[in-house]
């Protein structure tokens, strides 16, 4: 009796299980898009960070009768990776139009044949309103193109002024960039200085190694891979130079081993924790944000200057996709498209700050020269326009965000905590890309 | 009716058996109905759960295993079948075994207490206290709290330069702890978090099998001569021990699933690797870290089966040892309940059983 009663519940299991199957089989559900009555369009889209788009889709909607979006913001470009690449992975869910972030291109491009080729909706038509390497950096290896280029991220210097006169240095943001070396700016200088500057005062030159080696690996023809997709950091010895300036630096008391993101609340920016800050044109407003949440505001004295150690390096920017999922792939292309033109560029520009890709719309901004009160007056898009001059595109390999973060994150927190030196923590960051990366 | 013939010609057997054997076609399409209905409603009634287990439980258990044996990237899919391939590679990863490290050091942190606490708490909120629907209600306000705003907050309490719990220990003299980057400190942080949330709920859970124990029993004892501390470890623990056992097997799940907590309380590790150097990245951070940031997601899912297995494993641990152990309680008061009958038996037979007895008893207590 209860042997039976044990077999059929078993078998109940057993059937719930395969019903459970088939649900599953069956699951592959359409997207989200569909066309309502009367010929409406419902296009979705899928953006994140601060991309300034909110009025230009009433716009948009407004000029298009037909077409009606959902938008979809996600916070930070971090949780936007992950949604992505979950919805890849599971086939479905992705959006009409998705924003896809410049560090998880190179993962993007290994299946860039799940996205819509934007010759076919006339991409190659706009090619000359973007900044070559833009475009270039959209190009998958086959010659398609997946990404309508939306802002860029062109580094400048973010410095402290208050800090600057403190250590009897120039505070007028001309001299500063003078001081640096102007055009020919060096980290050899930048380091220079700094050594001065903690000489002076005995405080921190920038708030963490990891900011700096980004920049510095960025500005490189070839960063972690090379341009043919080869891992590229054991024995590079242009790396390995950089690496052992920012292990001097920190020997020297340049770094503040700050966290990242965090800055002790935005503490550090107020209190002159340190004097230099790499500043790509979205990071004005990370700045600005940290300032304000550490109890500072203008009067705190941070000022944007026209000059980058090393040359013009960039750091970020994104791009609108078309998912091959798209039920409306030609109204798609056409939003995205439309959103990344200099008009709008522009527009998103002013209510959000991402820099503009298309060179119409940083032509504009240089010839306004709109002051940003918050940093001391400094004309700030006309100074990015300027640092946007003689960036290259670098070829960035599939794993490139993990040997960022969880390679040479490690290394280079162990530099700033003076918990090794420069050759162990290159050690550290080479058997961590030997256990993390796949060669 | 046909009962009462049939009880006469074999009252031993039930009646349908005894009856004349018409055949199942003799019954009419109701009866028939009925019969159904009595044998496969149960399961009818019980199949929601199941339906749903199979669907979002074992299904994805089974994929899981599925994934596990092929070389899977997160966004190429499927590739070579590797065979146990997945889970030697995780096996011999030393961030695996450090992940394995850090979810027992900070279980072990949060469990033992948090039981311990709860046991207290709900002892006391069993007490003839005033206002006590206030208690119960503020001992769950901090479940009630979203876990992930529970962790910004206790990240930022636990800020290293001048975060709140740093600057009291700087008003009693103690130099700064490093939060986020001492892997004992920051284990003990994360463990506090967990604590924080789970204590009261485990509380409330606990107190509710403790009003269930009848208060005779008490009553009894207490004329007897127990105290308060031999009343709570001689009633209270041996009857609410089915209950205590689901909270310690819940509390071993929920504790070696940890995530929320350690993947923010580092505001910077974007790629999930829980402190610069790993401090507290607990598995399933290594899990997540496999699957959504290294895109490893055979591994990744190796990892998931190879976590099941364990907190299936301590599971059962934990299951026979609390049984033990209140099983050994009870062994222990029988023992000890034959040693006094005996006692009482020989006094007895010594002619001493009377007042004398009785003034022992009060002395004991």
């Amino acid at each position: 009796m209860t042997y039976s009663r044990r077999t059929r519940a078993a078998a109940a299991i057993a059937g719930a299980a395969s019903i459970a199957l088939l649900a599953s089989g069956c699951s592959a559900a359409a997207s989200g898009s569909g066309s309502g009555e009367d010929g409406q369009i419902e296009l979705t889209v899928t953006t994140f960070g601060t991309m300034g788009f909110d009025d230009l889709y009433k716009q948009y909607e407004d000029e298009n009768p037909n077409i009606k979006i959902t938008a979809n913001n996600i916070d930070t470009g971090g949780n936007a990776r992950t949604d992505a690449f979950t919805k890849l992975a599971a086939g479905s869910g992705l959006s009409d139009v998705v924003a896809i972030e410049e560090g998880w291109l190179g993962s993007i491009m290994e299946v860039s044949d799940q996205f819509v080729d934007l010759r076919d909706f006339g991409i190659e038509d706009r090619k000359g309103d973007w900044v070559d390497w833009k475009y270039e950096q959209a190009t998958d290896p086959d010659g398609r193109v997946i990404g309508y280029g939306t802002d860029i991220g062109p580094e400048g210097l973010c410095y402290n002024s208050a800090a600057f006169a403190a250590a009897g240095l120039p505070t007028d943001r001309a001299q500063v960039a003078e001081l640096l070396g102007g055009e020919d700016a060096t980290w050899e200088r930048y380091f220079e200085v700094g050594k001065q500057y903690h000489d002076a005062t005995g405080k921190a030159w920038y708030d963490h190694s990891g900011f700096v080696w980004n920049a510095m690996v960025n500005q490189l023809d070839e960063g972690y891979y090379t341009a043919d997709g080869e891992l590229n950091v054991e024995g590079n010895a242009e790396l390995e130079e950089r690496f052992g300036w920012l292990a001097d630096g920190a020997e020297s008391g340049l770094s503040a081993a700050q966290t990242a993101w965090d800055w002790n609340g935005g503490k550090s920016f107020v209190d002159g924790t340190f004097a230099t800050f790499v500043c790509p044109g979205w990071m004005l407003g990370v700045v600005k944000g940290q300032i304000e949440a550490g109890g500072g505001d203008a009067a705190t004295g941070w000022d944007f200057a026209d000059v980058f150690p090393g040359g013009a390096a960039n750091w970020g920017g994104s791009f609108l996709s078309v998912p091959t999922s798209s039920k409306h792939q030609e109204e798609a292309a056409a939003l995205a498209s439309w959103l990344t033109e200099p008009e709008q560029q522009s527009a998103a520009f002013a209510v959000a700050g991402p820099f503009p890709s298309t060179l119409e719309a940083q032509e504009q901004l240089a010839s306004e020269g709109t002051a940003d009160e918050f940093f001391n007056g400094a004309p700030t898009g006309q100074i990015l326009a300027a640092r946007a001059e003689g960036v290259k595109a670098q070829f960035k390999g599939p794993d490139d965000s993990v040997i960022q973060e969880n390679v040479f994150g490690p290394a280079l927190q162990a530099l700033d905590r003076g918990e090794a030196d420069g050759s162990a923590a290159w050690q550290q960051a080479i058997d961590l890309l030997g256990e993390l990366v796949e060669q | 009716m046909t009962s009462t013939l049939s009880r006469t010609e074999a009252p031993a057997t039930p009646p349908e058996e005894t009856r004349p054997r018409r055949g199942r076609s003799d019954l009419t399409f109701r009866q028939r109905l009925s019969r159904f209905d009595v044998k496969a409603s149960p399961y009818l009634y019980i199949s929601p759960f199941f339906l749903t287990f199979g669907v979002v439980g074992l299904f994805p258990l089974v994929y899981t295993l599925v994934v596990s044996l092929y070389d899977w990237q997160l966004l190429q899919g499927q590739g070579e079948f590797v065979g146990l391939g997945n889970f030697v590679e995780v096996l011999g990863d030393r961030f695996f075994w450090n992940s394995i490290f850090n979810t027992f050091s900070i279980f072990l942190l949060s469990s033992i207490p948090q039981i311990i606490v709860a046991l207290v708490i709900a002892a006391v909120l069993d007490q003839n206290i005033k206002a006590k629907t206030f208690w119960r209600m503020s001992v769950l306000l901090p479940y009630v709290v979203a876990p992930v705003a529970v962790a910004l907050i206790f990240s930022s309490m636990f800020g290293e330069e001048s975060g709140l719990v740093n600057n009291l220990l700087g008003l009693v003299g103690i130099d700064p702890i490093q939060w986020k980057h001492d892997t004992l400190a920051s284990h003990i942080a994360i463990a506090t978090m967990v604590n924080w949330r789970w204590t009261g709920y485990n509380a409330l859970i606990l107190l509710a099998a403790m009003q269930a124990i009848p208060r005779d029993l008490y009553e009894s004892a207490a004329l007897d001569g127990a105290g308060a501390v031999r009343r709570f470890f001689s009633i209270t623990i041996p009857s609410i021990r089915p209950t205590l056992i689901f909270v310690i097997i819940t509390a071993t799940i929920g504790g070696l699933q940890i995530f929320a907590e350690p993947k923010l309380f580092d505001v910077t590790s974007a790629g999930g690797i829980g402190g610069y150097d790993r401090q507290f990245q607990t598995t399933v951070l290594y899990l997540w870290e496999m699957a959504f940031f290294r895109q490893n997601f055979g591994e990744a899912a190796a990892i998931a089966w190879l976590l099941f297995l364990l907190i299936v494993g301590i599971g059962m641990i934990n299951f026979l040892l609390s049984r033990r152990i209140a099983s050994a309680e009870t062994r222990a008061l029988k023992k000890r309940t034959a040693k006094r009958l005996g006692e009482h038996q020989d006094r007895a037979s010594q002619g001493l059983v009377g007042e004398g007895a009785g003034v022992e008893d009060r002395g004991n207590a």
